[in-house]
């Protein structure tokens, strides 16, 4: 559940991004309490990309403010040991072996060798990839690719976590383990922003979920609360989520939301 | 499928193919701004070229009589097909979404598809300059008809070429899907070729002046004269025309023949490359592993940018295609190997400093500063995110790039002094050498950081990035002069021969601080760029 911590874990303000005359963010404000698993929703095109390349200050909103666990996201050098992304692309070398990748990861990250020795262990096991660790990354399946995308970015013990469709293209016991290593997460106080398709996996593991669409967020709430304004009761998110969507593609005003 | 059914797919796909090259080409300013150099630096040429093909035109009283007509136009079936062969081998021999494309048409309308493109880009580099020097001879002539002509006679031999080289091309492709350890073989084979091709270049000229050779005579020996009179019906109409043989006439008939049947081979030759599951008989020896993890070895590991430095140079080891780009060295130190040869043995030890030295510079701005952003573009959001600074970042690649230079600045000298060189001489080359490496890799990575690229090319089946070609060449044109002039003045200095006079004085000292302040700023501006980098 989320903290009361007085400082939001993310903190978004009137975000505006423009690609020459698109809007793919229009007026975008989100303020997420530490701990919360945030499910982040939309069709394609919605601008969901956009906006984790925002809050991660990959890229620069042309107008809004971002603060990340208090921090201008403009000040990447304090923001780097407080959070963790893993983009739809795993960045990954594909000429090193999973445990190079990592132990460079760990490197950079300031990680000492001990603690570093240590959770990497730990995650290859828990991930299943201690067998195949000294594999050199071009021989991975496209799910052994995202684990191994996965543990470098919650390698640091980071204080929120982005995840861009971090089940996509695994098979369901690798989506399990990736779905329980978010909760575990979270039970330890990490937030995590989770944008996906898959909504069952949200459904499994958000305790708040916001819609985008156009480049608005016209959405939000616990999943219950966001079914239960944009369907009848007994609705699934994925109900929930097409009507929402739905409503706004057909400009009609949506019920209650 | 019918023929009919598979031409207007291939048409189609071929079109789709130039247009997204064409939006390519003109994607973005600055590669607009790269063409045009591109173009002022090569389209010199046709000042002067031009104007010699009106003056051929006005002066040819037959077809014979045009210098080397009959060499080259024996050549040039035999150029269009080696070129086919060698953009198929290259670009051409696998498309672009594969499975779409293949579960959509018909392979025969794929291969014609991607033939078509290609002619077309080769028309849209080539057929510019090509027809201004076709439509300036025919003008010499006094017969406008030739550019029709030469176009008629042009088409079958092209389309014929282009099939055959294709054919060919996906037959090597096929041989190097089937035996991996001949891809290695051929790529150091080809490597060396090149490198003795444009050796044996330097040797040519000289070789036959010296000789007192006729070119025409020995050139003679190679020309297939039903070939020539084919490309002779181009002056069919025109007062340089000759009589029309039956050679000319076997030889048409026999393009339009061999034309469908290449094109048969081509997409038997596709299909079984496009269709084919490559089934490696070891598996083992496909899965490469690396035992004990990332440990980079002294000095690297002193630092963390010496670690990053470890970690690109590793990289850079398992996917050495990355560094094709160094071989363009081969036309710079061409030149040198012939005056290596030429000049008395008391020079060879200079020229062995500082070739060692020149290769030095080249390697440690060349190897990774080229293009630094785009060498780690999929990892930024990585990179971006971790605790170590753009400084470090930076220094890493730096450091990367010296590795590779700083071998040859101590073992050029060094090896001069079996050529006559002194220790101390060799060592104060050394030493300087080696401060040039700095400089010139750190001018590398401001010059990579202002004009990154990004976009993947497929070369022999593998995915590489390269820096622009722009870049290489003012990188070249900058390091290049730069190195040698200092090497000038080292060389001076060593054997007492330097006079310091006012204007000496501040001329050298006017090279320094460009030398050293360039450079600085060209570091300090990658830093900047790196930190302020963003993921648009």
């Amino acid at each position: 559940m989320p903290s009361t911590d007085e400082v939001p874990a993310i903190r978004a303000a009137d975000l505006q991004k423009m690609y020459d005359s698109e809007v793919a963010l229009d007026g975008l404000s989100l303020t997420i309490p530490a701990g919360t698993v945030y499910g982040f929703l939309g069709p394609n095109g919605a601008g969901k990309t956009t906006t984790m390349r925002l809050l991660t200050g990959l890229s620069h909103p042309d107008s809004g403010s971002i603060r990340v666990c208090g921090i201008d996201i403009d000040d990447r050098r304090a923001l780097a040991s407080h959070i963790g992304y893993l983009p739809e692309t795993p960045p990954l070398y594909e000429e090193f072996s999973a445990r190079e990748q990592l132990e460079y990861v760990a490197d950079l990250r300031d990680i000492s060798q001990d603690v570093a020795d240590e959770r990497i262990k730990e995650y290859l096991d828990r991930l299943n990839l201690t067998s195949d660790a000294d594999k050199r990354i071009e021989a991975y399946s496209t799910g052994m690719k995202q684990k191994t995308a996965f543990i470098q970015c919650i390698l640091h013990d980071p204080d929120v976590l982005f995840l861009d469709e971090p089940t996509s293209g695994l098979d369901p016991r690798a989506a399990r383990t990736i779905r329980e290593s978010i909760t575990n997460f979270a039970d330890t106080g990490t937030t995590v922003f989770l944008s996906t398709h898959i909504l069952p996996v949200v459904e499994a593991v958000a305790n708040e979920v916001g819609v985008l669409f156009n480049g608005k967020l016209v959405a939000e709430g616990t999943p219950a609360e966001v079914q239960s304004r944009a369907t009848n009761e007994g609705g699934s998110l994925e109900d929930a989520f097409l009507a929402v969507t739905s409503q706004h593609e057909t400009g009609v005003t949506p019920r209650d939301v | 499928m019918s023929l009919h059914h598979d031409v207007r797919h291939g048409l189609r796909i071929g079109r789709a193919e130039f247009v997204r090259s064409f939006r390519g080409y003109l994607g973005n300013t600055r590669r607009l701004v790269g063409l045009a150099i591109v173009m002022l630096f090569f389209g010199g040429s046709l000042l002067v070229g031009i104007p010699a093909a009106y003056f051929l035109g006005r002066t040819a009283r037959s077809a014979a009589a045009i210098p080397f007509f009959a060499p080259a136009a024996t050549a040039l079936p035999v150029a269009l097909v080696l070129l086919s062969m060698f953009r198929t081998l290259e670009r051409i021999g696998n498309i672009e979404a594969e499975e779409l494309m293949l579960l959509a048409a018909h392979p025969r309308a794929i291969v014609i598809g991607l033939i078509t493109a290609e002619i077309g880009r080769l028309f849209l580099w080539f057929g510019f300059p090509l027809g201004g020097f076709i439509i300036a001879f025919a003008l010499g002539v006094g017969s406008p008809l030739i550019v029709v002509s030469g176009g008629l006679i042009a088409i079958p031999l092209v389309c014929c070429a282009a099939v055959w080289g294709y054919a060919s091309g996906i037959g090597v492709l096929r041989l190097l899907e089937r035996l991996p350890s001949m891809r290695r073989f051929l790529k150091a084979s080809g490597v060396l070729a090149m490198i003795g091709l444009v050796v044996a270049s330097q040797f040519a000229g000289q070789f036959l002046v010296e000789a007192d050779i006729s070119i025409q005579q020995r050139l003679s020996v190679f020309t297939f004269d039903p070939l020539v009179e084919y490309i002779a019906l181009t002056f069919i109409g025109t007062p340089i025309a000759g009589p029309i043989s039956l050679h000319a006439g076997v030889v048409l008939a026999a393009v339009i023949v061999l034309t469908p049947i290449g094109l048969s081979v081509s997409t038997r030759q596709a299909s079984a490359l496009w269709f084919t599951e490559t089934v490696h008989s070891d598996a083992t020896t496909r899965t490469p592993r690396s035992r004990g993890g990332f440990s980079p070895p002294q000095p690297f590991a002193w630092s963390k940018a010496g670690r990053i430095a470890w970690g690109i140079l590793l990289r850079g080891r398992r996917h050495p295609q990355e560094l094709n780009h160094l071989l363009m060295a081969v036309f710079f130190i061409a030149p040198f190997g012939t005056a290596v040869v030429q000049l008395s043995s008391d020079a060879i030890g200079p020229i062995v400093a500082v070739v060692g030295v020149g290769l030095a510079t080249y390697f440690s701005g060349a190897a990774f500063g080229l293009n630094p952003f785009g060498d780690e573009q999929s990892q930024f959001p990585l990179l971006l995110l971790t605790e170590t600074s753009a400084t470090t970042m930076i220094r890493g690649r730096l450091l990367s790039g010296i590795a590779i230079g700083f071998p040859f600045a101590v073992f050029g000298p060094l090896a001069s002094v079996f050529f006559g060189l002194t220790v101390l001489q060799a060592a104060v080359t050394t030493v300087i050498g080696s401060a040039m490496c700095l400089t010139a890799s750190m001018f590398a990575v401001g010059l990579g950081s202002a004009y990154p690229i990004y976009e993947e090319r497929e070369f022999w089946g593998t995915k590489t990035v390269v820096p622009s070609t722009l870049v290489m060449m003012i990188y070249v044109f900058v390091v290049g002069p730069g190195t040698i002039l200092g090497l000038l003045a080292t060389w001076f200095a060593v054997t007492g021969n330097l006079v310091l006079t006012p204007v000496f004085s501040v001329f050298f000292s006017f090279y320094l601080l460009l030398t050293g302040g360039v450079s600085y700023a060209s570091y300090r501006y990658a830093i900047r760029r790196y930190r302020r980098y963003s993921i648009e």
